[in-house]
């Protein structure tokens, strides 16, 4: 591959490292797992750059990634079950006092999402977190608009419920 | 617009995906119907929530340097074999030799001395191999207390591990690692997506040598010896921030 495929590469698709990231922290719930699956993801983007035909650069690496991901939890099934933690240390997020004083909400939103069946859970990230239109998240999880429309307002349903139900045991 | 419809389009209204006509719609009967209102509260409260508190995370640095690392091998499966070594040597310097075109006057103005070229492309193997996933760090931390005394028996030195994380190179870890016949005990740090590799072994003799820059396959290479010890800095970064981290390196304690 030449080297301007390599600089042109870096240039679009890099960028969305931390996005690429973020997703994989959500999907594979586990610090190192998730960095060994976003390498394996940047690589497959890599070579199959070529196919990459323009537009939606993060949408393209995020496809991927979450590939990877599902890849990734089908050869572990027995890791699933690890519990996710909301770990701040190395977020990119408000000053440290303010999480102090988010950090126990923080917890019960955290929980709440690693309850959610895996397909409500990404639709929710690539949603709320990564803030993708409906149309991307399309083109990422490969599925029609409907049907994201359908389960985002149904993973938002459960959500609701499992937040109310935290709200009420704290209360 | 009646009640069903409206509890239909509420996602897509709360994140703006409904045409114009459409959200004016919905607008207009949330206006009047409180049932529907109250369904728009959750959602937007559930939203809200989700977007408050999710962590955001920053991929770590030493997944930054992993990929370039992978790219760069990557990128030469397909070269050509005549134009093999060169180019994805430089591939791996390339961002930083670009970014840094101001220091890299200053680089070339450094007078190579290379009193073992072997050692220092041995040394740079070492770095390169370190790079591969798994291979940085036997001992991951970033607390200076925690990786110094894990040294302690694994190696017949205890090797410098200043905070220098405040001054923009944290710690990362250690490790063992060998280089031709040295047993090195291996100080990791990072600066932005690259990583410092800190070898030092036990010196032959007791003799005092200053820093000498050299660079091999693109990347640099600083090393010296005093009080008994002989010490090896590796990385892709650029030249002049290497040479200033080697300077915070001998003097903070």
């Amino acid at each position: 591959m030449a080297d301007r495929d390599v600089e042109r590469f870096e240039r679009t698709i890099l960028p969305h490292l931390d996005d690429a990231y973020t997703l994989a922290r959500y999907l594979v719930r586990d610090e190192h797992d998730a960095q060994d699956v976003v390498q394996d993801a940047v690589l497959r983007a890599f070579r199959h750059f070529h196919g990459y035909a323009g537009g939606d650069a993060r949408a393209w690496l995020l496809a991927i990634v979450r590939n990877c991901c599902l890849t990734w939890q089908r050869s572990r099934p027995d890791r699933n079950t690890i519990p996710l933690t909301a770990d701040t240390a190395e977020a990119r997020g408000p000053a440290s006092d303010q999480l102090a004083i988010d950090s126990s909400e923080r917890a019960v939103v955290t929980r709440a999402l690693a309850e959610l069946p895996p397909e409500f859970r990404e639709v929710v990230v690539l949603r709320e977190v990564e803030d993708l239109s409906y149309k991307e998240i399309s083109d990422v999880i490969g599925v029609p608009i409907g049907t994201v429309m359908s389960r985002l307002a149904r993973a938002r349903k459960r959500l609701a419920a499992l937040l109310g139900a935290g709200e009420r045991e704290a209360s | 617009m009646r009640c069903n419809d409206c509890r239909d389009a509420l996602d897509l209204y709360v994140d703006n995906e409904l045409a114009p006509g459409e959200m004016a719609d919905v607008r207009e009967h949330l206006a009047q119907c409180a049932e529907c209102q109250s369904a728009h509260r959750e959602i937007v409260a559930t939203s809200r929530a989700m977007r408050a508190h999710l962590v955001r995370y920053a991929a770590p640095d030493v997944l930054r340097a992993r990929i370039r690392n992978a790219i760069a091998e990557e990128a030469t499966r397909d070269e050509r074999p005549a134009l093999r070594r060169w180019p994805w040597m430089q591939l791996v310097a390339a961002g930083v030799v670009i970014a840094a075109a101001s220091s890299a006057l200053t680089f070339a103005a450094i007078r190579y001395e290379s009193p073992s070229a072997q050692l220092t492309s041995t040394v740079v193997a070492s770095h390169i191999h370190s790079l591969v996933p798994g291979h940085l760090t036997d001992v991951q931390s970033t607390n200076t207390h925690n990786v110094k005394p894990w040294f302690n028996g694994r190696v017949d030195l205890s090797p410098l591990v200043p905070n220098l994380d405040s001054l923009g190179f944290p710690l990362l870890g250690g490790r063992v690692d060998y280089i031709g016949t040295h047993q090195a005990a291996v100080v990791v740090y990072g600066r932005r997506q690259h990583v410092i590799n800190v070898y030092s072994w036990t010196a032959g003799d007791r003799q005092t040598r200053e820093p000498v820059t050299s660079s091999d396959k693109g990347f640099h290479v600083v090393h010296w010896t005093s009080d008994g010890i002989e010490s090896w800095v590796v990385s892709d970064l650029n030249a002049q921030e290497l040479d200033q981290f080697v300077r915070l390196l001998r003097t903070v304690r």
